[in-house]
């Protein structure tokens, strides 16, 4: 009887671990070292949430900001301009998200354009995944 | 049960009293016409596109309808017959003028006049019939004749088709003043007579020649009749429609086209249009859309193969008119606009719905680029 707490707290222990596992994942890591080491110093969560929340100049007129389409709340689905649900950008409500290198680049290279008029620096990429990873 | 009318009715010329003068088919079948009819015009004329099937069910039933009531004219009693009371031109000009001079004859069963009406009538359903069929497969590429007309064929027929309604409103006007006049002229209520089904014998009336009805030979001819045309419709309606998109989309364009907006189906725009938005993918709709070369060029490909010129769909024909200034906004041409005008611009304002360009929101097969009226439903939020 004495050793059930035992057992009970190293399965919780390893419940816990595996969520945390579901949660990182090796191809994001991937992209995430990417970005940090162009960018050439620490990649950092606030600078990530400022930016995606700001309102940019540059852009198409339609698209000022990230949370046009993509809500101020990362962890609900936002909505494209066209009507259609766009799954949670963060990564505790979609664990999907930037793990295919392709599909990273390709929206950031549209979205980046629409909203700010230009490509966005691999800094931005970074604090943006970095901040929507820890949610 | 028929019952033969040449028994109970043998009007004598001093007789007075009911007689019976409609059988019970020739009723039926008057009030049933009513209600198809009716329900035919007020569908094709009033109510909203998706109630595309009631129309075409209730103008199926009107066919039915006619067909049986064709059969009885031949095998029906006394006043169902065609050969008792439908006559030559003379004979209507003649009944015509002595009803100018005030002295037509009092008819029990149809007068003169009457005949042309129900011959008119039965001309024009009929016609109404066969259009409405040619119409429902050529330009909704339905039914039992969507394998074989194409919409160019369907379209025109669909002038014919309203111009026979338009025809058809004028005759029943023409029926019912002739009804009540009738019933006027000879103090007797004609549309009671054709719920009860008899008439008040009077002197002089003049009335159809005695006739037995062969309702046994009549039933049998209706089933006959009725059970191959409905089985040979249906088989026709098994085949496989004349060049209506069938294949799922292409995957890679479904992935691309398919991330932001629904993936139209590529009929609903014609190869210029296409040319032009792929052209402008780096701001497409205030948005930039560009992709990689190679899978612009797969997506070029195969909505080159499958744009509006490929298929001889409704809306490939009729959002092939594009408006210059707009090329590829569907709804910037005028058939979106005038099929859309009606409804409130709340509708597409609703959760469910979120813009105008979400198609597949009201259209249950908009991904199919078919856009079947009766597969519309839209969302009440």
């Amino acid at each position: 009887m004495t050793h059930l707490p035992t057992r009970l707290c190293l399965a919780l222990a390893i419940a816990l671990g595996a969520t945390a596992g579901a949660l990182a994942d090796p191809a994001r890591d991937a992209i995430l070292a990417g970005y940090e080491k162009a960018a050439g110093e620490p990649l950092s969560a606030d600078r990530g949430k400022a930016f995606f929340n700001a309102t940019h100049a540059g852009g198409k007129p339609d698209t000022p900001t990230c949370t046009t389409c993509h809500t101020a709340n990362p962890k609900a689905a936002g909505k494209t301009r066209a009507g259609k649900a766009i799954e949670p950008m963060a990564v505790s409500a979609n664990p999907n998200r930037f793990t295919d290198p392709a599909f990273v680049e390709k929206w950031f290279g549209r979205n980046c354009n629409s909203v700010l008029g230009r490509d966005c620096t691999t800094r931005e990429k970074g604090d943006v995944i970095t901040w929507l990873s820890n949610l | 049960m028929m019952t033969p009318d040449t028994i109970s009715a043998s009007p004598s010329r001093d007789a007075a009293g009911p007689v019976r003068t409609w059988d019970p088919l020739v009723r039926l079948f008057h009030w049933s016409l009513v209600a198809t009819v009716g329900t035919a015009l007020a569908t094709g004329l009033f109510t909203a596109a998706d109630w595309i099937d009631v129309h075409v069910w209730a103008g199926a039933a009107m066919a039915g309808l006619v067909g049986i009531r064709l059969a009885w004219g031949f095998l029906g009693g006394r006043n169902a017959r065609f050969s008792g009371f439908v006559t030559g031109p003379r004979a209507v000009l003649a009944h015509l003028k002595a009803l100018r001079a005030g002295e037509g004859e009092r008819h029990l069963g149809h007068n003169p006049a009457g005949a042309v009406m129900i011959v008119a009538l039965l001309a024009v359903l009929a016609g109404l019939a066969v259009t409405g069929l040619a119409v429902f497969g050529g330009v909704l590429k339905s039914g039992p004749l969507a394998w074989l007309v194409p919409f160019e064929t369907g379209w025109s027929l669909r002038e014919l088709h309203e111009v026979l309604a338009y025809g058809l409103i004028a005759l029943i006007g023409l029926h019912l003043a002739g009804t009540v006049f009738e019933s006027i002229r000879t103090r007797e209520n004609l549309a009671r007579a054709m719920m009860t089904g008899t008439k008040e014998a009077r002197p002089g009336d003049h009335a159809a020649p005695a006739v037995r009805a062969r309702p046994l030979l009549a039933g049998l001819v209706m089933a006959a009749l009725l059970g191959a045309a409905g089985a040979g419709l249906f088989a026709l309606a098994q085949r496989p429609a004349f060049n209506v998109p069938t294949a799922a989309l292409d995957p890679v364009y479904a992935d691309e086209c398919g991330a932001c907006h629904m993936a139209y189906h590529p009929s609903l725009l014609p190869r210029q249009a296409w040319e032009k938005l792929l052209a402008g993918l780096g701001d497409h709709f205030g948005e930039d859309a560009s992709l990689p070369d190679a899978t612009l060029e797969a997506i070029r490909t195969y909505v080159m193969a499958n744009a509006a010129e490929a298929f001889d769909t409704k809306p490939a024909h009729m959002l092939a008119r594009i408006n210059p200034d707009m090329p590829f906004t569907l709804t910037a041409t005028r058939f979106w606009q005038r099929v859309h005008g009606d409804l409130p611009a709340a509708v597409f304002k609703r959760a469910k719905v979120g813009a105008k360009g979400n198609c597949q929101a009201c259209h249950r097969d908009a991904e199919s680029g078919l856009f079947y009226p009766g597969n519309i439903s839209i969302p009440k939020e």
